[in-house]
């Protein structure tokens, strides 16, 4: 009965071992869940605290992120005084994605055959049975036109705002502005040669100003154009140029495009006569024949005599003068009456290497430094160029330039002999002056003045004078290249004209492409006949914008010249 | 007791103030910057509004339209070289042209009556321009109505009664239009010299005195009306006289 009952005895080793392992196990347990609650404290105080900070620093829900300043998708383009040349708006695009069309297609498809009619019915209807996605039906919509393809109401019709290229001026200066390809990046022009700059968003916010006046190339376009109309001309082509910075205030190419629409300009539209056009330019040569001459002592001034026969046998060929003197004439007269027996003269003195040497400084052997992509590569005789292309290019004959490095000559000749590379961009503090070149010397530069205002005054380009604006220039008439022999019919006219010629400023180029003879021009195709006229009319427009006053009394240095032309009078009266 | 028991529910409630405070103005600065973002943003679609305008309007009015316009309806031209004035002077030279017609005009019809008198009084005249020329040239009319005026006896009440009108006619005339009255003036005064060739400066200068002298005044007309030219005159004789003592 005594018998200890089993409860008192020690507990058994299993039991006790049970025990330990309950209070280990509850211990583990014990830090599992303060573990726990200390991730689930962490993750609601970081919560809090960003809470707080969001608070205190956050930007609240209706904050409009990017409104706080007005960055278009591409930068502007304005000329120098300001006025935009491109922009980018946003434009309505309607397009259709036929998968998710849910009515009737065919009924669908007339209704935009009413809308737009640039499809016909079927078209649209197959476009919208093609099973294709996406469809572009118009980029650049009226808003009258977007309104109406709402009102049809269907669902797989796409309404969309699209940044767009405007270019307000249509076609103005469409050959320097260029144009923009369908995914808004530069093909032409300053649209390509500043793409990078026109598309980086920490640029684009600041316009792209262009040395380009749009009011002076209105005048030079507007003038060219009639001359074009008038006389026939295939084409045509023109260039103002700043010249002591060389900066670009207008140049055209005709006939023209709309960049606003690129896909219509056929390839002749699209063709920059002005620098990828080279041309052989004839006459408007011989200044610089004469300047390196002169510049060289080959050619001591305009009051040297030389021999002026009627026809000038050399190296094999004859060189014939509209006028031929037939007589003694002075330098004077020679650049007077545009005489090519007295330029091939003055060339053949000049030699060959001096002509290379003087071509090579004033940059007409290579392409011309502006900052447009479409720049054309001069053409010269090359190895075939002994002394009697000496001779024809020292009158303009054998080597083709663009207009625009005409006009570059000419720059480099008036400013006192230095070479400014041309520029599009206007000259300023965001970009400065390019360092100059000297090339001729400053007197050779006078003197030149006043032989070219007597071209202007009593020579070949009588009708480029502007009265008051004291035009000086160089008539030149080249006769074309057609299927390897120089047409006697077919030219191209030219004048290279520079004013105020007292102190020069501004040079404006002019070509015209095969222009047609007319009643007024008595049957001649010359330049004197037909481009001149265009520089007397832009210069009268243009120099009153340029700060040009007119001022009847003031003439250069005439008395360095005049003297040495012989008065067709006297003449007579010798006679 | 009641507030050591409270103390901590005090402590609590101002850390909660506190907390709300902060919390206020965090608030209050977070709600005055989305006013002034939302007019940073009202003044970006005000300017891209103004853009798409300005687009538009320059799109109208590109140089294309204007020029278009300009041929078909304005016929506008550049202006001419003759067209730009140099200067203040000239442009003054502009406006003071008309005027001086106007002035002119009733000079000429008070001088109608004038020319009845010349050839009585002619001689007279002659003498005077002959010696004292450019008062009598500079205004031939106006001149010569004065100096009838010299003759006739009455003379004072006619020459103050015309001096008032003349005066003033005569100083713009002379000088500004000198060089349209010289011609017409100098001609007959030429002509009638020439007539009376022989009669040198002097000489006439004399009898002219002497005959001014018995009608007593107008000899004093002759000295103050041509005061100009009367020094050059004497300044002439005084350098031919001193010319031969050379």
């Amino acid at each position: 009965m005594n018998a200890p009952s089993p409860a008192l005895v020690a507990p058994r080793p299993e039991r006790l071992r049970l025990v330990g392992q309950r209070r280990q196990i509850l211990a583990v347990m014990h830090q599992r869940l303060m573990f726990g609650l200390l991730v689930y404290a962490g993750i609601i105080a970081i919560i809090a605290l960003r809470i707080l900070w969001l608070a205190a620093f956050g930007d609240h829900a209706g904050r409009k992120e990017g409104m706080t300043a007005l960055i278009p998708e591409r930068g502007d383009i304005v000329d120098r005084d300001g006025e935009p040349l491109a922009r980018t708006i946003d434009a309505w695009t309607i397009a259709v994605h036929p998968t998710k069309v849910i009515g009737d297609k065919l009924a669908l498809a007339q209704k935009l055959a009413r809308l737009m009619p640039e499809l016909s019915e079927e078209q649209y209807f197959a476009m919208l049975r093609s099973g294709k996605p996406f469809f572009y039906l118009r980029r650049r919509a009226s808003p009258d036109l977007v309104e109406a393809v709402n009102a049809l109401g269907e669902p797989g019709l796409a309404l969309e705002r699209e940044a767009d290229r405007l270019y307000p001026q249509t076609s103005l200066a469409a050959h320097v502005l260029g144009f923009t390809d369908i995914d808004g990046h530069g093909a032409a022009g300053a649209e390509r040669a500043f793409d990078k700059y026109l598309s980086d968003p920490a640029s684009r916010g600041q316009p792209l100003t262009l040395s380009i006046s749009s009011r002076v190339q209105q005048a030079l376009q507007h003038e060219l154009e009639d001359a074009m109309v008038h006389f026939s001309a295939i084409g045509a082509a023109g260039v103002v140029m700043d010249v002591h910075t060389g900066e670009v205030l207008a140049m055209t190419s005709l006939p023209s495009m709309n960049p606003n629409v690129p896909g219509q300009a056929t390839p002749d539209q699209m063709f920059n006569r002005a620098t990828l056009g080279v041309f052989e330019l004839g006459s408007t040569f011989k200044p610089f024949t004469l300047a390196m001459a002169m510049d060289s002592g080959t050619v001591s001034g305009p009051g040297q005599m030389m021999n002026c026969p009627e026809v000038l046998p050399a190296y094999g060929h004859l060189v014939h003068d509209t006028h031929p003197f037939g007589r003694e004439c002075s330098i004077a007269e020679v650049m007077m009456e545009s005489s090519n027996i007295g330029m091939a003269q003055i060339a053949d003195k000049l030699g060959t290497e001096r002509q290379k040497a003087w071509l090579k400084k004033m940059g007409f052997l290579d392409k011309a430094q502006i900052e447009l992509k479409e720049i054309g590569r001069p053409l010269t005789p090359g190895s075939r160029w002994g002394p009697f292309e000496t001779m024809t290019i020292g009158f303009g004959q054998g080597i083709a330039v663009a207009p625009l490095q005409l006009a570059m000559g000419y720059a480099t000749l008036f400013d006192g002999g230095i070479y400014h590379p041309p520029t599009i961009l206007k000259v300023g503090p965001g970009h400065p002056l390019a360092p100059g070149k000297r090339v001729f010397t400053a007197d050779t530069s006078y003197r030149m003045r006043s032989l070219l205002r007597l071209v202007v005054m009593k020579g070949t380009g009588r009708k480029a004078d502007a009265p008051g604006y004291r035009v000086g220039g160089k008539t030149g008439t080249a006769q074309k290249l057609i299927n390897g022999h120089y047409s006697q019919t077919i030219n191209l006219t030219s004048f290279a004209g520079v004013f105020p010629m007292d102190d020069p400023r501004y040079v404006i180029v002019v070509m015209l492409d095969e222009p047609k003879a007319t009643k007024e021009t008595f049957g001649f195709t010359t330049a004197g006949w037909n481009v001149a006229p265009v520089v007397s009319k832009t210069v009268s427009r243009i120099a009153p914008m340029l700060g040009v006053a007119p001022d009847m009394n003031r003439e250069p240095n005439m008395s360095e010249v005049l003297p040495f032309v012989r008065d067709p009078k006297q003449d007579s009266k010798k006679d | 007791m009641s507030a050591r028991s409270f103390h901590s529910v005090f402590m609590v409630a101002s850390c909660a103030g506190a907390a709300l405070c902060c919390y206020m103005v965090s608030l209050h600065v977070a709600s005055e910057r989305s006013q002034l973002e939302d007019v940073e943003s009202r003044i970006v679609v005000a300017q891209r509004d103004m853009r798409v305008l300005q687009t538009e309007i320059g799109t109208r009015g590109r140089l294309t339209q204007l020029e278009r316009w300009n041929a078909s309806v304005l016929a506008l031209s550049a202006p001419g070289a003759n067209q730009f004035v140099s200067g203040g002077y000239e442009l003054a030279k502009l406006t003071r042209n008309q005027p001086t017609v106007d002035f002119q005009a009733p000079v000429v019809l008070a001088a109608a009556p004038a020319p009845e008198r010349t050839p009585a009084i002619g001689q007279e005249s002659r003498d005077d321009s002959g010696a004292e020329t450019p008062s009598a040239d500079g205004a031939s009319p106006g001149a010569l109505l004065h100096q009838a005026s010299l003759k006739i006896e009455p003379r004072d009440i006619p020459a103050r009664a015309v001096a008032p009108v003349r005066a003033p006619a005569l100083k713009t005339p002379a000088a500004k239009s000198i060089a349209a009255a010289k011609p017409a003036a100098e001609k007959p005064a030429a002509a009638k010299s020439s007539a009376t060739k022989s009669a040198g400066k002097k000489s006439v200068d004399k009898p002219h005195l002497a005959a001014a002298k018995p009608v007593t005044k107008p000899a004093r007309l002759a000295k103050t009306d041509p005061l100009a030219p009367l020094p050059v005159k004497l300044a002439n004789k005084t350098a031919k006289d001193s010319g031969p003592a050379r």
